[in-house]
């Protein structure tokens, strides 16, 4: 089994993982990086974000406004020392990204141009157009091209993280080209792999979404923190759930109920003056009630709701939000300067994940997490639209820098110990390639999942479905040992990769139901219908989701208070 | 349905881990959708080294004297160049209605603060520009004027 | 819901079972609002799980699930299943030599991008304390359709070129490395363009235009690939009369 050797691996191409690339190279140019993704970088998931990346650069705007709409946005479960940090970096980061080239659109004196968004007191959020994740990633992917010493693994799927000597010592990785198990060895590793949306049935996320960095922290002992705390995106199109900005409401758009009216003004759904630029767990309660009050639409594949941009006009919305025509017009048919776009609430972006430091350190020495994958916790119980972007910079920068300086202090294992750990786990996956005994088909277990999450983690929860989903899940992970597959191919076989991918998902899925199940409060995206009210008094930590062969096993970490006391979250 | 392209066609410069099949062409080449008009393009140049063979028969003739340049001229009534003649005058025409359609994105963006004018008026122009001075030739050469 | 059954005609290919690519039909059910990226997934899921292929967004921004659908370049989750009649061949993308069945070998188009210095190149690099580069709305305006390539590489499939030379650049590659020159923060034209004239140069290209009428992004590649071909020009006459600088 051939044995690779680096100072660090990052797991996951997308912003976080470039970005701590990238960091790394321009810290200790003689550092060697291996940046192992399952997909070509320009592929990840971050190309998908549309809206702004929110930092303070106008005179009329604070970074203590930045970290207190950050904090209330969180329902005050965000880390305040962690947030204070980030709003401190955010600027930097972002100035940094356009000197490497990206094309950030500009005010007629060629500043660059910031708008509105949800939950932000003052414009802040900066943007190309409506495709801002794709310049990110592009702009981050094409500088990363200039360091020679970030060696690209591309289409390498990591299937374990090897600990020896209670540290991270490297990983094993399938070339899902040639079918081949490598062990790649490291001293420090860095998990930047994004969320798990794809365990839902509806969902922003794309393919790729499931969850890998998570599962393998989970599977090394790590605990996920967080997890029941998943963020419903408002405006999602029916059935393929792909994303429309909030940015498109940052613009001026209107959410209508079947009735036409404007009912987060009409009506009382917290967001206060707000209104549609409202924080996302408000507005995705908003429509669900108005869809259950009987004053959504119905459709072919459920009830929605209206975005309401035809009072925008077709110059404004070519010059701001064209993608979202054309993805409107591509997906749904619709051409929103003339027609209202369906829309629904789909799920959009984990809070929760990797249970890190300030650093991006986990408590397995040696293991960092950056990005969504990471729980640090910026976002708390939920987070504010545009500041996950930058998020991935700001934490991908510093847990690189952390990880390059552990691995400076560390070790390697050796090389034999690393080979009969890679043995074992080549073993495993080849006893998984083309598995034909098994009775179960993948695709029916990860619709069962999809149903599972979606009755019991939905936007509003209560005991008897949470408790429905937790045994479900638990029944689908024994099902999951017993999958049948038909593709016995060494080369790029991509049901193998799927396979591996959907034990993944099981494994967020059930500390994702395992988590909400005890917190018995609503607070932020946790909505639940039976306790109704956020209770500070015995549910101010932050959930801890260990693995345990007998069932996750629950604990808590206390929040980091720092200028703000806990206070009501009205808008 | 499928023809291989060149071999080494988007090849790397290292071979991967695994054996590829070859790259297989869109279409049929080289008249099948989308190679008949680079292939006819191409074949253009031969019309061109004709005429600049044509050429210098010509100016061979010229330097013969009066005598030599009037039998030259009389060859060119002759149908076999009467048709070289047709055939190059629809290839011009293809290349350069070819060329026009190109010609608007071929402009930079901007000259300082002036950008160029929209692609209708452009190739419009081009056409104007073209015809006129093929006109005016003609008519010089017909002895209509001069 | 009308239901309509189509026939699906796939190109399959296992190196270490096929000589040569052979194809596999698969009739099935198919639903109006369908992209055939579905079709694809539904055959997946419940037909044949040994198909391979790749595909992540499902809207046509991450660019991973090109492919040739009844002989022509497509985005597949994109691209309108309603439009084909009862048959519909789906091969691997043209040009590019062939992994497993529909997925293609794409290193080579990955080692032209990097020949082009797709990166903001300056004699000297901003400080992060003075801030971003001043840039017009009209600057921005310059160079911005150039950048919103998704490196899917149907326009490599569609040239005629790329098919004959394979040296040639290519149309993304062109667009991209164009892409830098016409940014007003960049100082990298006279690397780049050295990069345009040589190996692959951009002079190989034929005004085909095929790869524009492709492109699923408006990004019209054609006309980056003529603009470079005058900007290379115009700079190699220059180096003839000034002195050669600025940065690699």
């Amino acid at each position: 089994m051939e044995v690779r050797r680096h100072d660090v691996i990052i797991v996951g191409g997308g912003a976080a993982g470039l970005r701590a690339a990238v960091a790394i190279a321009d810290a200790d140019p003689s550092a060697d990086v291996a940046l192992v993704s399952k997909v070509y970088p320009m592929r990840s998931h971050t190309v998908s974000a549309e809206g702004g990346a929110a930092a303070v650069a106008r005179p009329d705007d604070s970074l203590e406004d930045h970290a207190f709409d950050t904090v209330k946005g969180s329902d005050f479960l965000g880390d305040q020392d962690v947030i204070q940090y980030f709003v401190e970096q955010a600027a930097r980061e972002l100035i940094l990204l356009e000197h490497w080239g990206c094309p950030w659109s500009r005010n007629e004196d060629g500043t660059v141009a910031t708008r509105a968004f949800g939950g932000m007191t003052t414009k802040r959020t900066w943007f190309a157009r409506d495709k801002v994740g794709f310049h990110m990633l592009h702009t981050l992917f094409q500088h990363s091209m200039r360091y020679a010493q970030i060696r690209r693994y591309d289409e390498y799927f990591v299937t374990k993280l090897l600990v020896d000597g209670g540290a991270v010592r490297g990983v094993t990785a399938l070339d899902v080209r040639s079918g081949e198990l490598f062990v790649i060895a490291a001293r420090a590793v860095i998990l930047c792999t994004g969320g798990g949306g794809r365990a839902f049935p509806f969902t922003t996320n794309g393919n790729i979404k499931t969850g890998d960095g998570m599962a393998l922290a989970y599977r090394a002992g790590v605990p996920l923190k967080d997890m029941e705390f998943v963020q419903y995106h408002p405006t999602g199109l029916p059935r393929t759930g792909i994303l429309i900005t909030e940015a498109a409401r940052g613009e001026g758009g209107y959410v209508r109920n079947a009735d036409g009216e404007r009912f987060l003004v009409e009506r009382d759904y917290g967001v206060g003056t707000k209104a549609e630029l409202g924080p996302r767990d408000m507005i995705s309660r908003a429509i669900v009630q108005e869809i259950e009050a009987g004053r959504g639409l119905k459709g072919t594949y459920g009830e929605y709701v209206h975005l309401d941009l035809t009072h925008l006009g077709e110059a404004h919305i070519e010059a701001k939000l064209p993608f979202v025509r054309e993805l409107a017009r591509t997906y749904v048919g619709v051409d929103p300067v003339h027609e209202m776009i369906p829309i629904r609430p789909v799920v959009h972006y984990m809070m929760g994940g990797v249970d890190v430091d300030i650093d991006g350190a986990t408590d397995l020495p040696g293991l960092y997490a950056a990005g969504e994958t990471a729980s640090i916790s910026m976002n708390g119980a939920n987070r504010l639209g545009s500041n996950s972007l930058t998020e991935c910079l700001v934490f991908g920068a510093r847990s690189g820098e952390k990880a390059l300086e552990f691995a400076r202090g560390s070790s390697d294992a050796s090389e034999d110990v690393l080979r009969q750990q890679g043995a074992e786990e080549g073993a495993r996956i080849d006893a998984l390639r083309g598995k034909r005994k098994g009775g179960e088909k993948m695709a029916v277990i990860r619709e069962q999942m999809a149903a599972a999450l979606e009755r019991g983690c939905g936007v509003y929860r209560e005991e008897s479905s949470l408790e429905e989903a937790c045994r479900a899940l638990a029944q689908l992970r024994g099902r999951y040992a017993d999958l049948g597959l038909e593709d016995a191919s060494r080369v790029f076989n991509t049901e193998l990769v799927a396979a591996l991918e959907l034990g993944n998902m099981l494994d967020v899925a059930e500390a994702v139901a395992n988590s909400a199940l005890p917190r018995k409060e609503s607070r932020g995206a946790h909505t639940r219908k039976d306790y109704p009210h956020r209770d500070d008094q015995n549910f101010l930590y932050h959930t801890l989701c260990s693995f345990d062969p007998g069932g996750p096993r629950i604990g808590k970490k206390p929040v980091t208070l720092g200028r703000w006391e806990p206070q009501e979250r009205k808008y | 349905m499928s023809v291989p392209a060149h071999p080494q066609a988007m090849a790397p410069s290292r071979p991967g881990r695994t054996r590829t099949a070859p790259p297989q062409r869109p279409d049929q080449a080289p008249f099948g959708g989308r190679y008949r008009s680079h292939t006819l393009f191409g074949a253009t140049g031969f019309v061109y080294l004709l005429l600049g063979l044509l050429a210098l028969e010509a100016v061979w003739a010229l330097g013969g004297g009066s005598a030599s340049w009037s039998g030259f001229q009389a060859s060119l009534a002759s149908p076999f160049m009467i048709a070289i003649h047709a055939i190059s005058f629809v290839s011009v025409i293809f290349v350069g209605v070819r060329f026009f359609r190109l010609f608007p994105k071929a402009q930079p963006p901007r000259l300082g603060p002036v950008r160029p004018p929209p692609a209708p008026v452009i190739i419009a122009a081009l056409y104007a520009v073209w015809i006129g001075a093929s006109v005016l030739f003609a008519a010089i050469l017909a002895g209509g004027i001069l | 819901m009308g239901e309509q059954k189509k026939t699906f005609v796939v190109t399959r290919f296992d190196p270490d079972r096929d000589d040569a690519p052979t194809t596999r039909e698969y009739e099935i059910a198919v639903q109006p609002d369908w992209k055939t990226l579905d079709a694809l997934n539904f055959i997946k899921d419940h037909v044949d799980g040994t198909l391979a292929y790749r595909w992540s967004c499902r809207m046509a921004v991450c660019g991973s699930c090109g492919m040739m659908v009844n002989g022509e370049p497509r985005l597949t989750c994109k691209d309108v299943l309603s439009q084909y009649g009862d048959t519909v061949h789906i091969a691997p993308l043209a040009n590019f030599p062939v992994v497993r069945d529909l997925v293609i070998e794409f290193d080579g188009f990955m080692e032209k991008f990097e020949r082009v210095k797709p990166w903001i190149l300056r004699a000297k690099e901003k400080a992060v304390e003075e801030g971003t580069h001043r840039q017009s709305p009209e600057q921005l305006a310059d160079f911005q359709h150039f950048s919103m390539c998704i490196n899917c590489m149907l326009c490599y499939a569609a040239c005629p070129v790329v098919s004959n030379e394979p040296a040639f650049l290519g149309p993304a590659a062109i667009a991209l490395g164009h892409r830098y020159n016409l940014d007003s923060r960049d100082e990298g034209n006279g690397a780049r363009n050295q990069v345009f004239r040589g190996d692959g140069t951009v002079f190989s290209c034929s005004y085909a235009n095929e790869c524009s009428e492709v492109c699923p992004k408006k990004v019209d590649p054609a006309a980056a690939v003529n603009q470079a071909k005058i900007g290379a020009l115009l700079d190699w006459a220059k180096g003839l009369v000034l002195p050669r600088g600025g940065p690699e």
